[in-house]
């Protein structure tokens, strides 16, 4: 069963409060939407979560081990993977050596040849099949986004955390992204959605996290949470409407 | 076939360079063989190299002080241990078994130095036993204490990376080049540290008896030594541990959220390289016979790195093939040439010549010389095999659609 307890997670960049005691729970395969405007510290919390940055007071606990303290190797191995907003899929090592990466780091003594086949399933579900010897960097930015996911599907964790997934996609390739997580989550696995595509998240996800200036500001279902007027405030201002498809801005900074 | 193209050349490559000492009888043979054997020496270097910056893409700076500290710690092993079957009384030692091992104090820099050991000497009866231990466990010494301080500078640095690696690397060996000029006492500065032969009595191969002088056995010692470091390596790169060092060099915060250990596949590309550079330099140290701080010099370092980015600094086989063949260009550029009343003094002018090969390698050709030729046969067919898997997909959607 998963089990993700995030309790009072502070951090502190110098003299900036990017995350006040933000805490939740992940129980079991749940579909949640992480939002809230730039700035807001979404990405702030995953590096926290996945332990590329430690908290400066909190803890982060995954079926009931303690996880905030561990390096990401050892989270990731633990049973928390994630993407990154900006797509970085290893440009220089073919699409199968992408994937091979996190299945040989999870599996002390196996060699690339026990995982041919599992790669082989998910490039054709993710529909880049042909692309398997190509290099990294001879893929479209979509086809990189989609070796990203691939390589989530490899590492086979317990909660995936997807920072902009659909930023930049096609409208096929987002088709492909919704039946990856729908997949994901029938797998009995808990997905992570950041995201500022509001009608993707208010079609997949059962319950939405806000952010807003490190503050946790709303957790619960999206009927009620779209009408909760700290959010609408907060996130969209007073004249906007959240079931709208906008995507007020694309980029963000990297390490916010 | 035209995969097997490389791995055939290599066989063939091999087999000459086996078989080229006993069929070559021309009157400069010492001369080609020494350059076979300082270009074997470069090989190893350029090759380990690339494995760490072109591989892991750790621009370390400091490759040839780890081969210094292989040469350095051989060539004190050389000169400072003894066995002697009586303890001295004058010197530092320790028994071992019926023996003891005794270590000289610093020798200095007069010709002939009087050591501790010296002294004792003068007390004992002509029956004492003194010997040295084999020069190849000072040689494998080496090869150890290079792998520790290629541990120490990889955790030093693991938070560093591009021009700050570059720099830290080059202030790591500028270091250990004053350390070793300063302790003249021990190191003998530039003076020099004299070590043994590799084959101090000689040795008979093939039915020939050949002297410590004679080129052919260290020949194939380096010949040795370079097809097991390129061996290793080539086994490493297609290992799991070459697999991860590259997803390290591509994106570090990448490889480590997907579970890679970052952190111990950089230290242990550090120390792997080093090894092997510290290999290199221990043989090619009792080769040369005398070894001073000037063997890692900047410009030394920077040879290599030419070596490696003419060759191509992604693949071990081309980055060694790029120093033996920069380095004979070199050598033969030595020759001096005239054009009609101008002599063109190639002594100065090789190295311009040495420095536009790499510039003009740099802008046109990234990935080194050679290395696109070896992608060229063995990535063969990748691009027929894209297009007729997406033609194929196509087809397949095609038909779907038609019957949906």
């Amino acid at each position: 069963m998963i089990d993700l307890r995030v309790n009072g997670i502070e951090k502190w960049f110098g003299g900036l409060h990017v995350l006040k005691d933000v805490g939740f729970r992940v129980a079991g395969p749940e579909l949640i939407g992480l939002i809230g405007p730039n700035g807001a510290g979404k990405t702030t919390l995953t590096n926290v979560l996945d332990g590329a940055i430690k908290p400066t007071s909190g803890t982060v606990y995954l079926n009931g081990a303690r996880i905030d303290h561990l390096p990401p190797y050892r989270v990731a191995r633990a049973g928390l993977g994630r993407t990154f907003q900006v797509t970085r899929a290893f440009r220089r090592m073919t699409v199968l050596e992408n994937l091979f990466v996190p299945a040989l780091a999870i599996s002390p003594g196996s060699t690339q040849r026990d995982f041919r086949g599992k790669a082989s399933e998910i490039l054709e579900f993710l529909t880049i099949d042909h692309l398997r010897n190509e290099y990294g960097r001879a893929l479209s930015g979509g086809q990189q986004k989609l070796l990203e996911l691939g390589r989530l599907l490899m590492l086979n964790p317990d909660i995936v955390i997807l920072d902009e997934p659909f930023a930049g996609v096609h409208p096929r390739l987002m088709e492909i992204i919704y039946r990856y997580i729908a997949r994901l989550n029938e797998d009995g696995k808990a997905i992570i959605l950041i995201s500022h595509q509001m009608e993707s998240i208010f079609t997949l996800c059962h319950r939405l996290l806000v952010l807003n200036y490190g503050d946790l500001i709303a957790d619960g279902d999206p009927e009620t949470v779209k009408n909760d007027p700290a959010v609408i405030e907060a996130y969209l201002g007073e004249d906007e409407d959240m079931s709208g498809t906008g995507t007020p801005e694309r980029t963000e900074r990297r390490d916010a | 076939m035209r995969q097997r193209i490389p791995l055939i050349a290599g066989c063939i490559a091999v087999v000459l360079l086996a078989i080229f000492p006993l069929v070559y009888g021309r009157a400069d043979y010492d001369y080609v063989m020494h350059m076979w054997i300082t270009a074997f020496f470069y090989a190893i270097l350029a090759s380990s190299w690339a494995l760490l910056a072109g591989y892991a893409g750790q621009f370390s700076f400091g490759h040839m002080a780890f081969m210094a500290v292989g040469a350095y710690t051989a060539g004190l092993f050389n000169n400072y241990l003894y066995f002697t079957s009586e303890a001295t009384n004058t010197c530092l030692e320790i028994a071992v078994g019926s023996w003891w091992l005794v270590v000289l104090d610093p020798i200095g820099v007069s010709a002939e130095p009087f050591t501790c050991l010296d002294a004792a000497r003068q007390a004992w009866n002509s029956e004492v036993v003194v010997t040295k231990p084999s020069l190849w466990f000072g040689i494998l010494f080496g090869i150890i204490v290079g792998g520790v301080f290629g541990w120490l500078v990889g955790r030093l640095v693991l938070r560093l990376r591009s021009a700050y690696l570059a720099l830290f690397t080059l202030g790591f060996s500028e270091i250990l080049r004053a350390v070793i000029s300063a302790e003249i006492q021990v190191t003998r500065g530039q003076a020099g540290l004299e070590l043994d032969p590799l084959f101090p009595a000689g040795i008979s191969l093939f039915g020939t008896a050949f002297s410590a002088a004679d080129k052919l056995p260290t020949y194939y010692v380096m010949m040795a030594l370079f097809l097991v470091c390129l061996a290793t390596m080539t086994a490493l790169e297609r290992s799991r541990f070459g697999l991860f060092v590259r997803s390290i060099r591509e994106d570090e915060d990448a490889a480590a959220a997907l579970g890679v250990d970052t952190v111990h596949y950089k230290v242990l590309v550090f120390v792997v390289t080093s090894m092997i550079a510290a290999a290199a330099g221990a043989v090619q140290a009792h080769y040369i016979g005398i070894i001073t701080p000037n063997i890692f010099i900047i410009l030394q370092m920077a040879l290599v790195v030419a070596m490696a980015v003419v060759g191509g600094l992604e693949s071990i086989a081309a980055a060694a093939v790029g120093a033996v063949v920069i380095y004979f260009v070199l050598e033969f550029l030595r020759n001096s040439f005239t054009i009609g009343s101008v002599t063109i003094d190639m002594t100065t002018w090789r190295l311009v010549f040495f420095g536009a090969l790499v510039m003009v390698t740099l802008r046109f050709q990234r990935n080194g010389l050679l290395h696109p030729l070896i992608e060229w046969c063995t990535r063969a067919g990748v691009a027929d095999e894209t297009v007729a898997k997406r033609v194929a997909g196509a087809a397949t959607d095609g038909a779907t659609e038609a019957e949906q």
